[in-house]
């Protein structure tokens, strides 16, 4: 029983072929990572599932519903939520209406907006920004960008989060605590989690599964311990190994 | 500064709007009723631009449909303006609707044409259907209250453009404003966070269109002769310039922006048709050294010794 699968899932754009027949399920709860060298494919791959691109051939199901023609906001209304390569908090407006955003995108029935201020600052405690209410988002450094967009996607009340490349940019006590938020998101949101990771380190400690994309293709699948041995993985990220 | 200082500056600034018609002559009247029409014109413009990112060019154009519609209808049917009006105003946010259906999924430069076209052929259609329109002669449309009084007329607009006004800010304030902002800042983000965008787009095009057609009504019944210069691209620009010169995304820049033009453009109206030029290069300083124009600069005079993280912020939400 998969909670999000793809099934030959091929995008080309103009004469490049970005994915190519790929096919990836991911279980309620599990925390699943996708890794590839640069220009693998992986960042298409999420915005296929995301719905900002419609796949060429294929289709995507979320909870056994077919949602491949779904757009963006109606894929995050039945509970995808993404967080970006390269952040994308909205910089005019405040961490809080930031949130807020995510919150009234919910459209929910109630209208009692002291209710919602309360959930926001919840969101935004979760984060440790709880300090950094009333300041404008692009007056944020990278890591509180990205675990301001972190929070904005939790608000959303999402099943299943995408997460591209949480990590970049970050040093190693940065990289440490942002591993803690995502061990916490699992534990106190029971969300499941697909992840995207350009270097392979931390998410072999943490992923439960690895996916491998390398020129559009799977190439391995499979815990963490058995993809790093795969001799095609080691191809792909070093090149071909005997000369 | 303080909140209580703002108040106080806003009642004086409003005490002396109220005292106008007592305090101007004739003519200087007729030119405060044309700004309030402005006003009202810019500032629904800028729920366009300035709050959710669309650069429309047939601003004037709605316009011009309310004013025909509603003029039509009153000459040739004889019905009331005060009930015209609102047909204008209700055409006017069909066209607006129907405009913004078809290319607000385009968004960008793309939206800019195809608004750019339409303002165009709205031009045309009005210059051209004399029979109904009266082509470039004008159409003679009746008074709105029935006798003539600019005292009267001031108040009406002024009452008008307090309610629009009111009206903008409380949308802008609240959960759709916040929306509209998300989509300004960042669509592909607003969108993977469950915001409809185009949804978001074509409701504030469809306010603002019915605005301006409410607004061109107003104009009609006022001068009593509408022209198809209504909808042409001079007036359209000049609604760019108050907005951009005042402060695109504030609400009080178009107000600003509306009146300092409207006044300034009545002294240097001995250059005829050049005072537009004049616009654009105030425009394009302001672009260059003050990109949020009058009340951006006032601003930036006012809070430039405080720290960046601690700017008063206009948000509702507080922490």
């Amino acid at each position: 029983m998969w909670k999000l699968k793809g099934e030959n899932i091929s995008k080309s754009f103009g004469g490049v072929t970005a994915l190519k027949e790929v096919n990836f399920g991911i279980k309620e709860g599990e925390i699943v990572g996708l890794i590839g060298p640069n220009g693998a494919g992986k960042t298409t791959l999420f915005n296929v599932v995301a719905g900002v691109y419609r796949p060429d051939k294929g289709s995507i199901y979320l909870d056994d519903e077919n949602v491949t023609n779904l757009n963006s906001h109606q894929l995050c209304r039945k509970g995808i939520a993404r967080t970006f390569q390269i952040p994308r908090p909205f910089p005019e407006l405040t961490c809080l209406e930031n949130i807020m955003v995510s919150i009234i995108g919910r459209e929910e029935k109630i209208h009692n907006s002291n209710e919602k201020l309360k959930e926001a600052k919840k969101f935004l405690k979760f984060v440790d920004l709880d300090n950094y209410g009333n300041i404008l988002a692009k007056n944020l450094n990278l890591i509180q960008k990205k675990r301001l967009e972190v929070a904005r996607a939790l608000a959303t009340n999402p099943k299943i989060m995408l997460l591209d490349e949480v990590f970049a940019g970050l040093n190693n006590t940065e990289i440490r605590d942002a591993v803690k938020l995502i061990e916490r998101m699992k534990n106190e949101f029971e969300i499941t989690q697909f992840w995207i990771e350009h270097v392979m380190g931390v998410i072999m400690e943490i992923a439960e599964r690895i996916i491998v994309l390398d020129n559009g293709e799977k190439i391995s699948e499979g815990k963490p311990i058995e993809v790093a041995r795969d001799p095609k993985v080691i191809e792909a990220y070093l090149g071909d190994t005997d000369v | 500064m303080k909140k209580s200082n703002k108040n106080l500056l806003l009642v004086i600034f409003l005490g002396i709007v109220v005292c106008l018609p007592f305090l101007l002559d004739d003519y200087w009247l007729h030119v405060a009723i044309l700004t309030l029409f402005y006003v009202i014109m810019a500032s629904s413009w800028n729920l366009l631009a300035g709050y959710t990112g669309q650069v429309s060019f047939a601003h004037a154009a709605f316009a011009a449909i309310g004013a025909y519609i509603s003029g039509i209808l009153s000459v040739q049917m004889s019905i009331s303006p005060l009930i015209t009006l609102l047909f204008g105003s209700v055409i006017a946010a069909i066209f607006g609707l129907g405009l913004g259906l078809l290319c607000l999924k385009m968004g960008g430069i793309y939206l800019s044409l195809t608004t750019l076209g339409f303002s165009e052929i709205v031009h045309i259609i009005i210059k051209n259907e004399y029979e109904i329109t009266r082509g470039t002669m004008g159409l003679e449309v009746p008074n709105l209250l029935g006798f003539y009084s600019k005292t009267a007329y001031f108040y009406i607009m002024l009452l008008v453009t307090f309610i629009i006004i009111f009206f903008l800010a409380k949308l802008i304030k609240s959960d759709h404003g916040l929306k509209f902002k998300s989509v300004l800042n960042d669509e592909l983000a607003a969108s993977s966070i469950g915001i409809d965008t185009v949804k978001v787009r074509v409701i504030a095009f469809t306010i603002s269109s019915a605005i301006a057609g409410f607004a061109g009504g107003l104009y009609g019944h006022y001068l009593l002769l509408i022209t198809p210069e209504m909808s042409s691209l001079s007036q359209m620009f000049m609604i760019l310039a108050m907005t951009i010169i005042g402060g695109m995304g504030t609400l009080s820049g178009p107000i600003a922006g509306a009146v300092f033009l409207q006044v300034l453009s009545e002294y240097i109206r001995i250059f005829g048709k050049f005072h537009l030029l004049l616009f654009g290069v105030i425009s394009l300083l302001v672009i260059k050294f003050a990109p949020g124009g009058i009340v951006g600069l006032y601003r930036k005079i006012t809070q430039s010794k405080t720290d960046p993280l601690k700017i008063e912020t206009q948000s509702k939400y507080d922490y």
